[in-house]
């Protein structure tokens, strides 16, 4: 079995602060074939790409109110050394939306193509933001491709999906 | 990734379903299989596994590929298993049916081929289940748990189905023996009743609310419903078979599994209509209306059951008990999804990449529903009229019903084709720069 270490992002996160450095320290000093239960307010999806490369695979499960438990297990793959540079952390304050849109009482898929037909229209580095009423899982993978990243999650009332995307740099 | 992407073979899958259900009308129109013959006649077991495995499971296979990872926003444990799965599969039933045309002094007897078309199904669907509930089993909440509970019943399914192979060919022992004569009822309620509907009632929460706008289903109240489907399973397979191996009566253990079954279809009623009452969405689809038709027959299934069972003649009338869950329920209910399912992933295929860059056709102009709707009415109302003739016993009626169905039926398919050609959006907005024509039978991405 492996053990792991607790990280609490969410007080943190409420409190506005920025956690990434927490987490980065924390995975330092983990021992060897040790892994990292991460507590976040909603799905650090960008943060799993980062724990990747570090050779950690995660496993996600969402808790009470819309948080998530993220289990990080050292799959035995080498670390990457480089360091990870301030730009690519995924809690660095993205800048303010320059688009919000409320996509809750739109037919499927029309939220899908108003926010790409947005996004498409963002400067490099640019966030826009999104109301959905469920997780847009057909959106994700057609962001991805196009090299947008996101942060998503329910609010706590668990009935609005809050998304932001942001462009390329 | 995020399970979102686009299952490549799903729609293999499909033409391959679609494929049998014709071969499966076609016997029906020839008075091939019941009621022409006895229910337990060679010829009535190949109608009956080419609809309920070529058909129905393959069908059901085919979406759940697409849909679990959506389910469960997990990728597919593995998406290369697919391909192989459904090559066990239909090797595996044309092995079945030639072994049961063999039985039928059809062809030339050949006792090895029940059993090793028996292997190549549990090789397929084993393959199938593994795949899926190790992807289920990541976040096993809501429908994920109706998908799980159905893919342990398609297990219990496929083993009763391998022992009676290999008993037919005379190389299951006295036990095997014992189990085939008396564990028939237990094949078909895990498979129809477990394994089918409580798959197609688990994925139906999911694709209503996300296609009318509606909340989902209260997690307690779901869960409250596949309690009641599941202890109807388990009461069936665990009881029946100790029921066999102890050589009791199967009555009391299939009148318990028949009021769970009740309870867990009136709570499931309780479930859409709820979710029908919340969507924000008023215009219903025509996936939808035609789904409220498939959700009327299991109505009429049940009460059916309650009239027969209370007359004492079910065993009389099972043909036609059966015919109406598997064509009016589970079929009727496949086809309306299909419809609403081709559209939108060709939608998502050919129109996803381009999306916010050119101007792109609605999922609803890949469609022409005033055309589809002619097709499904007529499909609805000849798979009642054939229930009402197996009920009348009058055969020659019934194939007429089964021809009408196949009318239904081609109609259903030519639009299905259609939408995935391409043909009913408007040429200037068919094919936006960037943008590349779907394949008829696999998926591109």
């Amino acid at each position: 079995m492996t053990d792991y270490l607790d990280v609490d992002a969410r007080p943190i996160l409420r409190a506005g602060g920025e956690p990434f450095s927490v987490i980065m320290a924390a995975v330092g000093g983990l021992q060897q074939g040790q892994g990292l239960r991460l507590y976040a307010p909603f799905k650090p999806v960008p943060l799993f790409t980062v724990m990747a490369d570090k050779g950690f695979a995660h496993s996600a499960s969402e808790l009470e109110g819309g948080e998530w438990e993220v289990l990080f297990t050292p799959v035995g793959a080498e670390p990457e050394t480089t360091s990870i540079v301030a730009s690519n952390s995924p809690f660095v304050p993205w800048p303010e939306p320059v688009v919000e849109l409320d996509n809750r009482d739109l037919d499927p898929p029309e939220p899908m193509v108003r926010i790409l037909a947005a996004a498409e229209k963002l400067g490099p580095g640019e966030t826009l933001t999104s109301l959905l009423r469920r997780e847009p899982v057909f959106l994700f993978p057609q962001l991805e491709k196009r090299g947008f990243r996101w942060l998503g999650g329910f609010r706590p009332d668990g009935a609005t999906y809050e998304l932001t995307v942001r462009a390329p740099l | 990734m995020i399970g979102g992407s686009i299952s490549r073979w799903t729609m293999t899958y499909f033409a391959a379903a679609l494929t049998w259900l014709l071969v499966a009308l076609a016997l029906m129109v020839a008075g091939i299989g019941h009621p022409a013959a006895d229910l337990a006649a060679p010829d009535t077991l190949v109608l009956v596994h080419v609809v309920c495995i070529g058909w129905l499971s393959i069908a059901m296979c085919g979406a759940l590929f697409q849909f679990v990872p959506v389910l469960v926003a997990q990728p597919l444990f593995c998406e290369r298993w697919a391909l192989p799965a459904l090559v066990l599969l239909t090797a595996g039933l044309v092995s079945l049916l030639a072994g049961f045309m063999a039985l039928g002094a059809r062809l030339p007897s050949a006792p090895w081929l029940l059993p090793l078309g028996a292997v190549l199904l549990v090789v397929g669907f084993g393959l199938v289940v593994v795949d899926l509930g190790l992807t289920a089993w990541r976040r096993p909440t809501g429908p994920a748990r109706f998908v799980l509970v159905g893919l342990a019943s398609l297990c219990a399914t496929a083993a009763f189905g391998a022992v009676f192979a290999f008993a037919l060919a005379g190389w299951a022992g006295r036990m095997g023996d014992a189990v085939l004569a008396r564990g028939i009822p237990l094949h078909a309620v895990a498979g129809l009743g477990g394994w089918l509907t409580l798959t197609a009632m688990g994925v139906s929460y999911r694709l209503l609310s996300m296609f009318m706008l509606a909340p989902d289903v209260e997690d307690r109240k779901s869960r409250l419903t596949l309690a009641a489907g599941a202890l109807a399973i388990a009461a069936t397979v665990g009881g029946g078979a100790i029921a066999i191996g102890f050589q009791l009566g199967l009555n009391t253990v299939l009148s318990i599994a028949a009021l769970f079954g009740l309870a867990c279809a009136a709570l499931y009623g309780r479930d859409i209509a709820a979710i029908f009452r919340s969507r924000k969405r008023r215009h219903l689809e025509l996936n939808m209306r035609m789904a409220m038709l498939s959700f009327a027959s299991l109505a009429a299934t049940g009460l059916l059951g309650i009239v027969l069972v209370s007359t004492r003649t079910l065993p009389l009338y099972l043909g036609a008990f059966a015919f109406l869950v598997a064509f009016g329920w589970l079929s009727g209910l496949v086809l309306a999804k299909l419809y609403k399912i081709v559209a939108f992933l060709t939608w998502l295929e050919t129109y996803g990449p381009v999306m916010g860059r050119a101007p792109t056709p609605r999922v609803q102009d890949l469609v022409a529903e005033s055309r589809a709707s002619k097709w499904f009415t007529i499909y609805y109302v000849s798979v009642w009229m054939g229930t009402l003739a197996l009920l009348a016993a009058e055969p020659g009626a019934f194939r007429m019903a089964a021809a009408a169905m196949t009318v239904g039926v081609v109609g259903i398919v030519r639009e299905i084709v259609r939408i995935r050609r391409l043909e009913d959006v408007a040429s200037p907005l068919r094919l936006p720069a960037g943008a590349v024509a779907p394949h008829l039978l696999f998926a591109k991405t």
